[in-house]
């Protein structure tokens, strides 16, 4: 297996991607895309747009089924399991595998109930004690408790963008997933929030999976173990976060990263 | 050596090119402490010597200017990759450098008392042909960092061992001078002072060889370089033989 696969050393590999072909329609967005993402750390995808990488991202927990004419084709497993096996409901692994977006879109319903969801469509919870749990624990997780314990019925939509952020991230979180994918989640938020939610991250790979796309390159050298470059709807180059930023062996990593063009 | 392209913010390619013409600027100014440092030495020119030691100024205030430079473009423009190597190399070498002309100026220094007593045979002869091979060195490894040349700095890496051959033949003959004649004792400590300190001067070039290398490469040589300074050893036969 080659470096470009793999990337170097790490954590246990929790979702292995081989041969990933995206189409939309004739377009042919991602083409040989192979990866292993390891457990337990921040792999960041990087690249210009239009790139492919939040294509890619969104390959990862079937986001791609709700597109018209997009079609998947590849291998891409999930502690080993086919994730585009029939027999696999997306809504199940989208559970296994939340996502948060780059505007926080809270549910108009309160800050309890933007948490509240997901444990109770999938029966996470047998009473309402289990539930204030779970919802307490979340919030707890997504370094919002302190800020809201006192007004969880609020809507969530009431509270500031980096708050709303946060909330979405707990209310990820809430459905217990062991893959947390973030599509630019800090390209809406002031300085002070994003490093709240860069703060969160760096606490969340604990426990996570966190695979992030990231417009921001110092974003990406700083919250990130592992960086994947991906450049006309190709991975370019993956490994180690302080390698590709200080010495990237590919010269199109090295023009995007010093902001020459490429 | 590799093709640079420019950076979409044009004025980051400014700011770099700026501190490295300061780094050729300093560069320039050492050798030429170097030449004049030696020439003085050998002439037995006080004024020139007076001349060297006023000029290390001009290049001390140059190392604090691309020191300042460095920080800024560290703060403002958060370079990676290559720009990021060449902005710490720039550091090292700018430390480097001051350290040569520290010891082109201590060189004039030494060159004020010197002339108080009869030269010393053909001793500042061989000092001066020691410090015209370093700074041909210096000259090179310019040259290497302003064209990114890899291969010029790695012969210049290598060129030091002739340098510590040039001072070891040098340690030998003021031990010689210096059990012809006891008066010889006192400018042959300062020539072995000045010669030491040459041959420093070669050690700091090479350091700027490595930081060349590994501005362009991303990586420091590691292979140890061949050692010619053998003086650790020398000496003790001599006495008692």
């Amino acid at each position: 297996m080659t470096q470009q696969e793999t990337g170097a050393g790490g954590g246990e590999i929790k979702i292995s991607a081989r041969d990933v072909q995206v189409h939309y329609g004739d377009n042919h967005a991602l083409r040989d895309v192979s990866v292993d993402i390891r457990d337990k750390m921040v792999t960041a995808f990087i690249g210009p747009s239009g790139c492919g990488k939040s294509t890619f991202l969104r390959c990862l927990n079937r986001m791609n089924d709700t597109i018209e004419d997009c079609r998947v084709e590849g291998d891409i497993r999930l502690d080993g399991e086919d994730i585009y096996a029939p027999e696999v409901d997306p809504v199940h692994l989208r559970a296994r595998v939340g996502m948060v977006f780059q505007k926080p879109n809270p549910f108009p319903k309160s800050i309890y109930d933007n948490v509240a969801y997901g444990p109770r469509i999938h029966g996470l919870a047998k009473n309402k004690a289990e539930l204030d749990e779970i919802v307490e624990k979340s919030l707890r997780r997504g370094a919002i408790w302190d800020e809201v314990k006192d007004r969880l019925d609020a809507p969530g939509t009431s509270l500031s963008g980096g708050q709303q952020q946060r909330l979405c991230i707990a209310r990820a979180i809430a459905t217990s997933p062991e893959v947390l994918l973030m599509d630019e989640p800090c390209s809406a938020l002031d300085p002070i929030a994003t490093a709240q939610i860069e703060e969160l991250i760096d606490e969340l790979r604990r426990q996570f999976c966190v695979v992030m796309v990231t417009h921001s390159m110092q974003q990406a050298a700083r919250v990130s173990q592992r960086t994947a470059f991906f450049h006309l709807g190709q991975l370019v180059e993956y490994g180690e976060t302080g390698q590709i930023f200080t010495n990237p062996s590919d010269p199109r990593t090295e023009s995007y990263i010093t902001g020459r063009i490429g | 050596m590799q093709e640079q392209q420019h950076h979409i913010a044009t004025a980051f390619d400014r700011d770099l090119e700026k501190i490295q013409a300061l780094i050729m600027k300093m560069g320039g100014l050492v050798e030429v402490a170097i030449q004049q440092a030696a020439r003085s030495l050998e002439e037995r020119d006080v004024e020139l010597a007076e001349k060297v030691r006023a000029a290390d100024r001009e290049i001390d205030a140059l190392e604090e200017q691309i020191n300042q430079e460095a920080a800024r473009v560290i703060a403002i423009r958060a370079p990676t990759a290559s720009d990021l190597r060449t902005v710490l190399s720039v550091m090292k070498i700018a430390a480097n450098l001051e350290r040569c002309g520290d010891y082109a100026k201590n060189l004039a220094k030494r060159t004020s008392v010197l002339v108080q007593a009869p030269p010393v045979g053909g001793t500042a002869r061989s000092v001066r042909r020691l410090a015209q091979e370093v700074e041909r060195m210096l000259k090179d490894v310019l040259d290497a960092f302003v064209r990114r040349d890899v291969e010029l700095a790695e012969e210049v890496r290598l060129r030091d061992q002739e340098v510590d051959q040039m001072y070891n033949a040098l340690f030998r003959e003021f031990l010689t001078h210096m059990m012809e004649d006891p008066r010889n004792i006192t400018p042959c400590m300062h020539l072995h002072f000045i010669a030491k300190n040459i041959e420093r001067t070669g050690d700091h070039i090479t350091n700027i060889a490595e930081q060349v290398i590994y501005m362009v490469t991303g990586e420091i040589p590691d292979e140890a370089r061949p050692k010619g300074d053998r003086t650790p050893y020398a000496g003790s036969e001599e006495v008692r033989g």
